[in-house]
């Protein structure tokens, strides 16, 4: 376990690495433009080469690398250039990622709980009403836009339930519509996938021994088929928790949250090419460090996974 | 064998499924008792219904399917009115238990040998803590697997096929039951590992005093564990008999063509037999005789009325009319003749 987790996570560093690499060479490549902000057109040629040197741009590509290292080992991010001029990008993170953490956090936790315990129900309840019910939901969640839905909420039901439109960090009843709306989508995948496995356990030929055992259904499905089902989807947990600070763009625009949605899109859109290559670090790190986490959880929770060669007795 | 050794009686037992709108007679009005401490082999070809057969007895037949009319008498309870969960939980483990063909797939692959033997030991035997421990350690070490201690601890992935039939024998032995049903236990293993497998059940159950079923289709499993042989055709018992009987001195046609097909007992220089055309649809109903479709030598009221059972001996029935005193004589195959000289010799010297 120990060894496994090690080499895991050398291969994590070793991954995360190049994806630092590669991204920075990638921005190299991006219009110059977005160095200067707005006084772009009043700028000659001189002047600009002079900005350009003096943000290091001019240095040779290896020392430019290098000092890249370095300032991301200090845990400096840059500076952005246009978003907020020349306020560093740790700091307007620092004011956004809260409010994305907490809505996602919390919507997670949501979709967790009633769409693993939906997924259960419908499992035990296969081809009959709740499992149809069920059925209908994710279907609908899929189907439809998520824009219609989430319109539909925040027109009629804050009317409705006289909830407020707009969020406020003053009044946490303005925080209810927006974790119920970004739990929704979850609901249904974790509904989806755990019906899923937990139909294909429970045809496993253990669950018949097991019964064959005297054990109750009850009991069976508690200490035998929960985890068994709950494996191939442990894996995937750490990352959506870690993707929760991106935030959603769509709600957290519906109902104005200062939060991290949207933030790489105006970043891209407006040239701003530290900040672009700040978000998108952050996010492949996250991607990274997520899987890295959700196998090491996979492994403690599965035994038959063993990355050294010699599995016992065979 | 008297009557009042029979542990479990079966009556006229039927059993149909619903498959996608579709009604299927698995289980034909079957009969069947079964004597304590014997040990009784079902053979039949696969879809005879060996399985669904003693399925019942347990209450594990698949959600779309029913026990329709008939009873199954255990200790004066009529398992075929058994419906609900409560019921089945004081038979299940407690009074049979089974063992499943598939080792590879029969454990939960999550948690420990010694955990799942233990689930058994808590639930049957009251035992808790270190003592359920102790007990689970002693079966692992009866059913012949080296160092339990060790191998308490490890998971199913570690142990080989016929390791894992051993720790799906002893969560069997671990519930204590009085019947023990067999499954085509041998059937997912090699040779080898077969052999000792067989073993290993015939002294679990002088040591637990055991009354096993054994399912298989290898009529060398049969010859070697059996008391007595059931033979089962499309849903029915055809013939049931001691092991010797029914080898040396067959009545069915169909127990006929199923010996012949043995290889051991083909004739040198000729093609091994085989028996023709396939086994009848379950979905349709099937008047008279089952097997006579396939049987050359069928006579006119095959086709129309099914046979009851007539006794050849105390011990030996069959359902076929070739035993009805009116029936024309009927020459069984020449490998049928050659083991009947050989009972015949065996009988006299």
């Amino acid at each position: 376990m120990l060894k496994y987790s090690f080499k895991r996570l050398f291969q994590s560093l070793i991954t995360l690495f190049i994806v630092i690499t590669v991204v920075f060479l990638l921005m190299r490549l991006m219009p110059e433009e977005g160095y200067f902000g707005d006084g772009y057109e009043k700028l000659d040629e001189a002047q600009r080469e002079a900005i350009l040197s003096s943000m290091g741009l001019r240095d040779p590509m290896h020392i430019q690398l290098k000092n890249f290292y370095l300032d991301l080992l200090s845990g400096d991010l840059g500076e952005s250039i246009i978003y907020r001029a020349k306020v560093p990008i740790a700091q307007i993170l620092k004011t956004k990622i809260p409010y994305s953490v907490r809505f996602g956090l919390a919507a997670m936790a949501i979709s967790l709980i009633f769409g693993v315990s939906l997924g259960i129900t419908m499992a035990r309840s296969k081809n009959q009403l709740w499992d149809k019910m069920g059925t209908g939901y994710i279907v609908f969640i899929n189907a439809v836009p998520a824009a219609i839905y989430y319109l539909f909420l925040q027109l009629y039901i804050t009317d409705i339930l006289k909830l407020p439109i707009l969020f406020n960090p003053d009044r946490p009843v303005s925080w209810i519509l927006p974790t119920i709306s970004m739990s929704l989508g979850g609901t249904a995948s974790y509904a989806m996938w755990m019906r899923r496995y937990m139909v294909d356990e429970l045809n496993k030929d253990y669950v018949k021994l097991a019964r064959a055992k005297g054990l109750r259904d009850k009991t069976i499905m508690v200490k035998h088929v929960l985890r068994n089902a709950f494996v191939p989807m442990v894996q995937y947990l750490p990352t959506s928790l870690l993707f929760t600070i991106s935030g959603s763009i769509y709600i957290e625009s519906l109902y104005s949250i200062p939060g991290m949605g949207g933030l790489l899109v105006d970043a891209i859109q407006r040239q701003d090419n530290t900040l672009v290559q700040a978000l998108v670090l952050i996010y492949s790190s996250i991607g990274i460090i997520g899987l890295f986490l959700g196998d090491i959880l996979m492994a403690t929770l599965d035994p038959r996974i063993k990355l050294d060669r010699k599995a016992g007795a065979r | 064998m008297t009557d009042s050794n029979i542990i479990l009686s079966v009556k006229d037992l039927v059993v149909k499924f619903n498959l996608r709108g579709k009604i299927l007679t698995a289980i034909r009005e079957a009969s069947l008792d079964l004597y304590e401490g014997e040990s009784l082999a079902i053979v039949g070809e696969s879809g005879a219904g060996k399985s669904v057969f003693t399925k019942t007895f347990m209450g594990l037949l698949d959600a779309n399917g029913w026990v329709d009319s008939g009873s199954i008498l255990y200790k004066g309870e009529d398992l075929a009115k058994y419906k609900r969960e409560e019921d089945w939980i004081k038979i299940r483990g407690r009074e049979f238990a089974m063992v499943f063909q598939e080792p590879m797939t029969s454990l939960n692959p999550l948690k420990t040998i010694g955990s799942q033997v233990e689930e058994a030991v808590i639930l049957h035997q009251g035992l808790k803590g270190n003592k359920a421990k102790k007990k689970v350690i002693e079966i692992l070490d009866d059913v012949g697997i080296t160092e339990p201690e060790r191998r308490y601890h490890q998971y199913p992935h570690e142990f080989s096929g016929g390791m894992r039939q051993r720790v799906v024998i002893a969560i069997a032995v671990a519930c204590n039951p009085k019947v023990l049903i067999c499954d085509e236990p041998t059937t997912a293993l090699d040779v080898t590992i077969q052999a000792q497998i067989l073993n290993l059940l015939k002294e679990l159950q002088k040591k637990y005093k055991l009354t096993t079923i054994y399912i298989t289709h290898d009529l060398g499993v049969v010859a070697n564990i059996a008391d007595r042989i059931a033979v089962m055709y499309a849903g029915d018992i055809i013939e049931i008999g001691t092991c010797e009987e029914v080898f040396y001195n067959a009545q069915h046609p169909y127990t006929w063509a199923l010996l012949s097909s043995l290889p051991q007992l083909g004739v040198k220089g000729e093609p091994l037999y085989s028996i023709k055309g396939t086994p009848p649809n379950l979905f349709n109903e099937i008047k008279g005789d089952a097997f006579a479709p396939r049987n050359e030598k069928a006579l006119k009221i095959d086709f129309v009325e099914r046979p009851p059972y007539f006794q050849v001996s105390p011990t030996h029935k069959a359902k076929t009319w070739l035993l009805d005193p009116r029936a024309p004589k009927v020459e069984p195959p020449e490998s049928i003749k050659i083991l009947r000289r050989q009972w015949q010799v065996r009988a006299n010297g």
